[in-house]
């Protein structure tokens, strides 16, 4: 395997030495672009209280393409279907290679602050968000305290 | 509990992202054709590309009346990059041998980091960019045989051209959002000159339209003259000088959605 770029062995000893609040972000044993994450659900939405285990990996041609994250543990969200898969510009399309792992956390963080179901990913709950807010933020929250609690 | 709608459901290998496999098709096409051509080609003389359209006499009598003009092209990789490739290559190759300009060249490259910083783009990963394409223009800044062969070298090392590209659209983006007024006048859509640079400029593989050249050669100081080929009518190469009046110092051959460098 080729050495790891220059660019991925800063941008990791950065996060070691500061972490984004409320983030946790590290790198596997074995695969140095493989990361473990912990995201904790932001005070104030229906995620509060749970903390959220997800994967992020940089491919090969990192940064000039983006990393792949997904949610490992089940979340009700909107823009993050039941494969864990997160809809997010910057992840697709809107990828720069001036971006980097912590604006991807941090983007993840400010999407459980505020979903959008204008910009689906699950359909069905995207739909409920809509119509029925209220039912749909209790959704969230049991699912957080069943699936991002422990116990 | 075991029927509550919550539990967890089964996960289905056939439940697919239509976005996810569109975006995955697209690169493997893209590697594709990179596999294939040279991020920055040889120098060739242009009668290859008359050769290339023997068959077609729209082309044909393009190519011939450029031929007039010109006496070589380089062509580079079509990976929606060649703008700023073809570019960057063209305009270090010009700068090796001309001290003045290489240096004047190399204090605005120096001096471009802080001013981008201070748009708001993260220190952090401009500086590796940054690093990275003041060593490439470094590399190419020694006598005029070896810097001929560096820069040839360099480009066509994806870490090194690569990063060369992003830079330039970092340099670009720049440009556009400290002239947004000006700038703002062509964008189409709804969008704003911010948006603009997150979708059409900073992402690699977004192919550059007269927008991205005018920002660039201005941040830069410098000009581009591009020759538009296509299936128009009559037989001249049209010749759009960036920005309008400047002194070109590269020039381009454009067909539809590809650059490649021209030399006289």
């Amino acid at each position: 395997m080729a050495a790891l770029p220059r660019r991925i062995i800063k941008e990791t000893q950065r996060l070691m030495q500061e972490p984004v609040p409320g983030i946790s972000a590290v790198p596997d044993d074995t695969n140095a672009r493989y990361f473990h994450v912990i995201v904790t659900g932001p005070e104030d939405s229906p995620f509060e209280g749970g903390l959220f285990k997800l994967e992020l990996f940089l491919p090969e041609d990192y940064p000039m393409s983006a990393p792949k994250v997904r949610f490992i543990t089940k979340i009700y969200h909107p823009n993050i279907d039941r494969l864990g898969r997160i809809c997010l510009d910057i992840l697709k399309d809107k990828w720069s290679p001036a971006l980097q792992i912590r604006t991807v956390l941090l983007s993840i963080q400010a999407l459980l602050s505020a979903p959008n179901p204008d910009d689906p990913l699950a359909n069905d709950v995207a739909e409920l968000w809509k119509v029925n807010e209220s039912e749909a933020i209790r959704n969230a929250k049991e699912w957080t305290r069943r699936y991002a609690m422990d116990n | 509990m075991e029927n509550n709608s919550l539990k967890e459901q089964p996960v289905e290998n056939t439940d697919v992202n239509q976005d996810e496999l569109i975006l995955q098709q697209q690169r493997r096409i893209e590697k594709e054709i990179s596999e294939s051509i040279a991020l920055v080609g040889e120098k060739e003389p242009l009668k290859s590309l008359e050769q290339e359209y023997a068959e077609d006499d729209v082309y044909l009598s393009k190519a011939k009346a450029l031929a007039q003009k010109y006496s070589y092209i380089r062509r580079t990789r079509p990976d929606g990059n060649c703008f700023f490739r073809a570019f960057s290559y063209a305009y270090l190759e010009k700068l090796i041998g001309n001290k003045d300009e290489y240096d004047k060249f190399r204090d605005l490259a120096l001096k471009s980091k802080d001013s981008l910083v201070a748009l708001g783009f993260p220190q952090f990963t401009v500086e590796d960019f940054h690093d990275t394409f003041m060593e490439v223009i470094d590399k190419v800044g020694g006598d005029t045989e070896s810097s001929h062969m560096e820069l040839h070298k360099l480009f066509n090392e994806q870490g090194y051209s690569d990063y060369v590209v992003v830079y330039l659209r970092l340099i670009t983006s720049g440009q556009l959002q400290r002239d947004a007024d000006f700038y703002q006048h062509f964008i189409e859509g709804e969008r704003t000159i911010s948006e603009f640079c997150h979708q059409e400029v900073e992402p690699m593989y977004k192919e550059s339209d007269h927008i991205h050249i005018i920002a660039m050669s201005s941040a830069l100081g410098t000009g581009v003259r591009v020759r538009y080929m296509d299936r128009g009518a009559g037989t001249e190469v049209t010749a759009h000088d960036f920005p309008e009046g400047a002194i070109p110092a590269v020039h381009l051959l454009y067909r539809p959605g590809h650059y490649d460098i021209l030399y006289p």
